[in-house]
């Protein structure tokens, strides 16, 4: 059986929410279920129409299925020219939660754009929102059979044995979801949990468990190849065709790496935009809650696998600050896939890169419970599936689950099959309505990162008269801001503008001593440097500092 | 439309006698010298360089000429949109081109590499000139298929013909790329001091120096002794600051390397210099990627470089290793020792191991990433000038080339010391060696060593697959069932697949079809001695084999109901098809 990476993290649900008007959004918290393509665009337009000057929509490339790839940019004036953060989501495609934050946050950012402070933010810096990278394998929610699809519309032989899409899912049950299946048999290897017997769990020999049940995805062995469900419609996983880390040859990641139309767009897009400062992701991959630790030995080798020793506080810095702005605590460890985007978005485009699910189950709520004279849960589960399915419970969430229900397999005849589950998309993806607090939490968080953002100054500038016409200038080039001006790793990456300190000269002025344009790595928060030349000409200079990143500083200096 | 008429009827009879001339003609005053084609019907001079109209109309004329041999294609666009041509040369008259077993060559991926165009582009012409004439040919284009693409840079290989350059420049294509972190692209340029065509050398006399013109040869600055006083200092290449930013020629045309632009083991700029954004970020690392794809009947690929002498096999980084395990290495060895034969001075080496690490290389993408044999030749070495080893085992520095200048090239390699007023670094001299040397072949063995390189080439391509349904054997087992065994053998050394895309299933199996009779079982035979047999269960009718192996076999068996007259088909993507009836 081929377990998809998804199906262990996540699982979806009916929502029997009504729909409500997209109009109403800017008030109300979005509620129903998650939009699909033509919906999510008429939202995105709609609030460009609505923050007209602030808020600007085009399509940086078409997926396989000719669905755009949509990027939101907020900020004011010319984009190019300013600093900007890059929010990317959807790129692993079973992620909808984050879609829909990646627009709440356009939407409320935007809502707040009478503010002050908020004003100030969109004045000085730019938004990039990707809401969804992946259109093509979100559509699956609301198509049927409903599945946690990963790949986009490319044509893929995920078993690699040549034959296109011949063992896809059945919808044995007819109930609209691709769930799983578990048959009675002395070789399986799964147990019910001792927490929730409904979830099904590795036997552990070391506890003398011995596994009761084969489990399996929901359809049938169409091939008669012994592998049930491993080759139906759905093509690349976007989130294992980056280029760090890339994996070969497994399903979903592939021919090679940056092979589909929709991550070369959007590396297209961000490889020739030196302004992006940072990245943020919303995804399955946590390195916001908790940041990577500094591991001298992965960053001495030619290909580096961790983040470098300037990097690191960088990254806790930032997490500390994720922790305190959201509010957020007991966040899931989400390792990265191979060959994702937010890695690549640091070690090879060279930017700072954190990654978040933005929502997750809650710990549970027992004072609540106990309070409507519920027992309490007899002992808290490591199981996420069961965690999960507790929080469910006590949020009276229905369709999340659907019960084990006997089923004549055909590839089982004569033996008790069972087909029921977790729902598709579950379990990374709650009611919308609960995203509304979220989306809150994490506009604090963005919004507090972007004033964190570096500045560049010159202060101190001195002019001495050397005689007539030779005059000496000093001064002192310091990040006022509270993050570094560049990350350590961009330091190394070409395509990462590097910090420039330049004097401007204008008709008859030469630079006689001092390097006219000085390009150097990052400063960090609170660093300075002085810097002095000696120009010859009178008349009016310019000192700049700065680069795309931080936004260019200048001061004119007078020369007698 | 009278005219069309008559014109037609005039040149009818003239077409359909050009046709049918002998072959051995005797438009030739003298005799045919053995492995040359006497007259051949696109006349070409194999002794200097085509820039981009030239390429195309040899590929258009070749076409023209052959058109039951060679066809022209289009595998796309360059980023300045010129046409990257393909020639596809195969005997069209015989099976589906398509399904024979390809050989993929392309040159000039480096744009200074020029001469891999020009190799490439005869090994179409003696094929299609000697289709006929020569029986190896001829057979070689019945089985074979050949797609021939003589420069995949188009671009700079115009720059590097039509404007001033050096051996070395540009490597790269022609997408402006900021060098220097200034925010502006290819604004400081090397110059053409001296208005000659060459970007050459400068240098300038002082006692600060540490170099020295060489007493016996005035074209070669050496190292002064380190006990000794130098009178020359070297200033790079000929160029003037044209930004004003205190750098010269710091910001030049390109700068990338095509070759690091690859969908295998690729890798960014800060750990493989030269790489881009991502595997496949120029159009035409692109265009290639769609063209090879599209062609899984690919087996053997050839990429034409300069400069060394070398038939080069992957890995290029030593990470890969893992990748290529004894039994594809094997195959490897076997073609590229029989090239160290076919030509002396050149040596089979290993590309991470005996040349430099390569992140991101096109040969790896076409070996690992589609499981394709794969070599690259380092054309033109040193041992050519003199037929012996070089005196300085650097192979950019030894004298037999100023040596061979001299009496060889009657000094019309260099451009001798001239002085030159500089508008930063005063009196100066330019000089050196021109770009059409050292690198490129000198013209009178451009054609000798392209005949070298492609033998050497054909000897590859020949070694790609050749299928044989061996025998069917039957024998009837009761019960009105049939057992019939079916022997498919590979007459050549490179496999169906390699055993790298057997581990990942690159490519899927080869089909190993029965018609005649309903199977009711089928199974690879595994050892029909001693009878031991894996059943296949599902559509027995045609079994499924991972790898037919070079200079091998594998049995196939199936009990079948009903029938007599049984057929057996295979049908494999590298290796072709073939079938046989009992």
């Amino acid at each position: 059986m081929k377990q998809p990476f998804l199906s262990a993290l996540l699982a979806g649900s009916l929502f029997l929410f009504l729909s409500s008007d997209p109009a109403a959004f800017a008030q109300a918290p979005p509620t129903g279920p998650y939009p699909n393509f033509t919906q999510l665009t008429n939202r995105l337009r709609t609030l460009t129409n609505r923050h007209n000057g602030l808020a600007q929509l085009q399509s940086i490339g078409k997926s396989h299925g000719g669905r755009d790839i949509w990027l939101l940019t907020v900020g004011r004036g010319n984009a190019a020219r300013k600093p900007a953060v890059a929010v990317v989501a959807g790129v692993e495609a079973g992620h909808l939660a984050g879609t829909e934050l990646a627009v709440q946050l356009a939407e409320k950012l935007l809502a707040a754009s009478g503010q002050d402070s908020v004003a100030r933010l969109l004045n000085g810096k730019m938004f990039y929102i990707f809401p969804s990278i992946n259109p093509d394998a979100q559509e699956q929610f609301t198509a049927r059979p409903r599945y946690e699809r990963s790949g986009n519309g490319a044509d893929t032989d995920d078993d690699r044995d040549g034959r296109l899409n011949e063992d896809p899912f059945e919808d044995l049950n007819r109930d609209g979801l691709i769930t799983h299946i578990r048959i009675e048999d002395p070789t399986g290897t799964f147990v019910p949990s001792p927490d929730d017997p409904r979830v099904l769990v590795k036997a552990d020999p070391g506890k003398g468990e011995t596994g009761r049940y084969i489990v399996i995805s929901e359809g049938n062995d169409n091939d008669r190849d012994g592998a049930f469900n491993e080759d139906g419609a759905g093509g690349v996983s976007l989130d294992r065709n980056f280029t760090f880390d890339y994996p070969i040859f497994i399903p979903g990641s592939g021919e090679m790496a940056v092979s589909e139309p929709e991550n070369r767009a959007l590396l297209d897009f961000l490889y020739k935009a030196p302004n992006v400062y940072a990245v943020f992701t919303f995804g399955p991959y946590n390195n916001l809650s908790e940041a990577p630790k500094f591991d001298r030995s992965k960053t001495t080798r030619r290909i580096i696998t961790g983040v470098l020793e300037k990097d690191a506080p960088v990254g806790e810095q930032v997490s500390r600050l994720y922790n305190s702005q959201t509010g957020l605590k007991d966040a899931p460890a989400g390792p990265p896939a191979k060959g994702n985007f937010a890695q690549t978005a640091y070690y090879h485009y060279g930017r700072f890169s954190f990654s978040t699910p933005g929502w997750w189950v809650p710990k549970a709520a027992t004072p609540a419970d106990t309070a409507k004279g519920k027992k309490p849960d007899a002992k808290p589960s490591d199981n996420e599936e069961v965690k999960f399915l507790r929080w469910a419970e006590s949020q009276n969430l229905r369709d999340v689950f659907v019960p084990w229900q006997p089923i004549d397999h055909p590839d089982f005849p004569g033996r008790k099959a069972e087909v029921g589950g977790l729902a598709p998309y579950a379990r990374l993806n709650p009611p919308v309505s609960f995203l509304n607090d979220a989306a809150d939490r994490h506009l604090k968080f963005l919004t507090a990162f972007a004033r964190r953002m570096p500045v560049i100054d010159i202060v101190n500038v001195r002019t001495e008269k050397l005689s007539d016409g030779l005059t000496r200038v000093t001064a002192q080039v310091v990040n006022t801001g509270l993050l570094p001006t560049g990350s350590e790793i961009g330091d190394r990456v070409r395509f990462v503008p590097k910090m420039k300190v330049e004097m401007n000269t204008g008709t008859g002025q030469t630079v006689v001593s001092g390097r006219k344009r000085l390009l150097r790595a990052p400063m960090a928060a609170g660093e300075s440097m002085e810097v002095s030349f000696i120009v010859s000409g009178t008349g009016r200079a310019t000192l700049e500092a700065g680069n795309a990143m931080t936004g260019m500083k200048s001061v004119e200096i007078t020369l007698r | 439309m009278k005219k069309i008429f008559l014109l037609l009827l005039i040149t009818l009879p003239l077409g359909v006698w050009a046709q049918q001339k002998p072959a051995q003609n005797d438009e030739l005053s003298g005799m045919r010298a053995v492995g040359s084609p006497a007259n051949p019907k696109v006349p070409m001079r194999w002794n200097h360089y085509n820039d981009y109209a030239g390429i195309t109309k040899f590929c258009q004329d070749m076409a023209k000429a052959h058109p039951d041999l060679v066809r022209i294609e289009s595998m796309g666009k360059s980023f300045q949109g010129r046409d990257l041509w393909v020639l596809v040369v195969t005997d069209f008259k015989t099976g589906n081109p398509d399904r024979k077993p390809g050989f993929y060559i392309d040159g000039n991926i480096h744009s200074n590499e020029l001469q891999g165009s020009e190799i490439a582009m005869y090994t179409a012409w003696y094929l299609a000139e000697n289709f006929g004439n020569v029986a190896f040919t001829t057979e070689l284009l019945k089985d074979k298929v050949f797609y021939i693409t003589p420069t995949i840079n188009p671009d700079a290989r115009e720059d590097f013909i039509k404007n001033p350059n050096n051996a070395n420049s540009p490597r790269s294509g022609m997408v402006p790329l900021d060098d220097d972190g200034d925010g502006e692209a290819d604004e400081d340029k090397y110059d053409d001091l001296d208005g000659d065509g060459n970007i050459v050398l400068m240098r300038r006399k002082t006692p600060l120096g540490r170099m020295k013109q060489d007493p016996g040869d005035p074209t070669r600055m050496i190292p002064a002794k380190p006990d000794e006083a130098g009178e020359y200092e070297l200033l790079g290449y000929e160029g003037i600051d044209n930004d004003g930013d205190g750098q010269v020629n710091e910001d030049v045309t390109g700068y990338y390397d095509p070759n690091r632009d690859w969908g295998w083991s690729w890798q960014p700029n800060y750990v493989q210099n030269g790489a881009l954004y991502y595997p496949g970020s120029l159009p035409e690392t692109q265009a290639i990627k769609r063209y090879i794809m599209r062609h899984p009947n690919i087996a053997g690929a050839q990429s034409y470089h300069n400069y060394g002498g070398m038939f080069l096999r992957g890995p290029g980084a030593e990470e890969d290793q893992q990748y290529y395990n004894q039994s594809d290495i094997a195959v490897y060895d076997v073609i590229g020792r029989m090239g160290e034969k076919i030509i002396p001075g050149y040596n089979y080496y290993v590309i991470y191991k005996d040349l430099y690490t390569v992140y991101g290389g096109e040969i790896d993408w076409l070996a690992l990433g589609r499981g394709i044999f794969t070599f690259s030749n380092e054309l033109m070495t040193s041992y050519l000038l003199f037929r012996q080893k070089p005196n300085d085992p650097n192979r950019f520095q030894n004298d037999e080339f100023n040596q061979f200048g001299k009496y060889l090239l009657f000094d019309d390699a260099y451009v001798a010391w001239k002085p030159f007023k500089h508008p930063q670094y005063g009196d100066i001299e330019i000089g050196g060696p021109k770009k059409n040397y050292v690198r490129n072949h000198p013209g009178f063995m451009l054609e000798e060593d392209a005949h070298r390189n492609m033998s050497f080439t054909l000897y590859h391509a020949h070694q790609t697959p050749k299928l044989e349904v061996q025998s069917i054997n039957t024998r009837a087992v009761g019960n009105g069932l049939t057992e019939v065994t079916a022997t498919i053998v590979n007459q050549r050394v490179i496999p169906t697949h390699s055993s790298h895309d057997v581990r990942y299933k690159i490519e899927r199996p080869d089909y190993i079809t029965l018609k005649g009779g309903t199977p009711l079982a089928g199974m690879i035979v595994e050892n029909e001695d001693l009878n031991i047999t894996r059943e296949q269960r599902n559509n027995p009718a045609t079994i499924e084999v991972p790898n037919i192996p070079g200079m091998g076999f594998v049995k196939v068996r199936w009990l079948v109901k009903g029938g007599g007259k049984y057929t057996v088909e295979v049908d494999s993507r590298k290796g072709g098809l073939a079938q046989k009836t009992q």
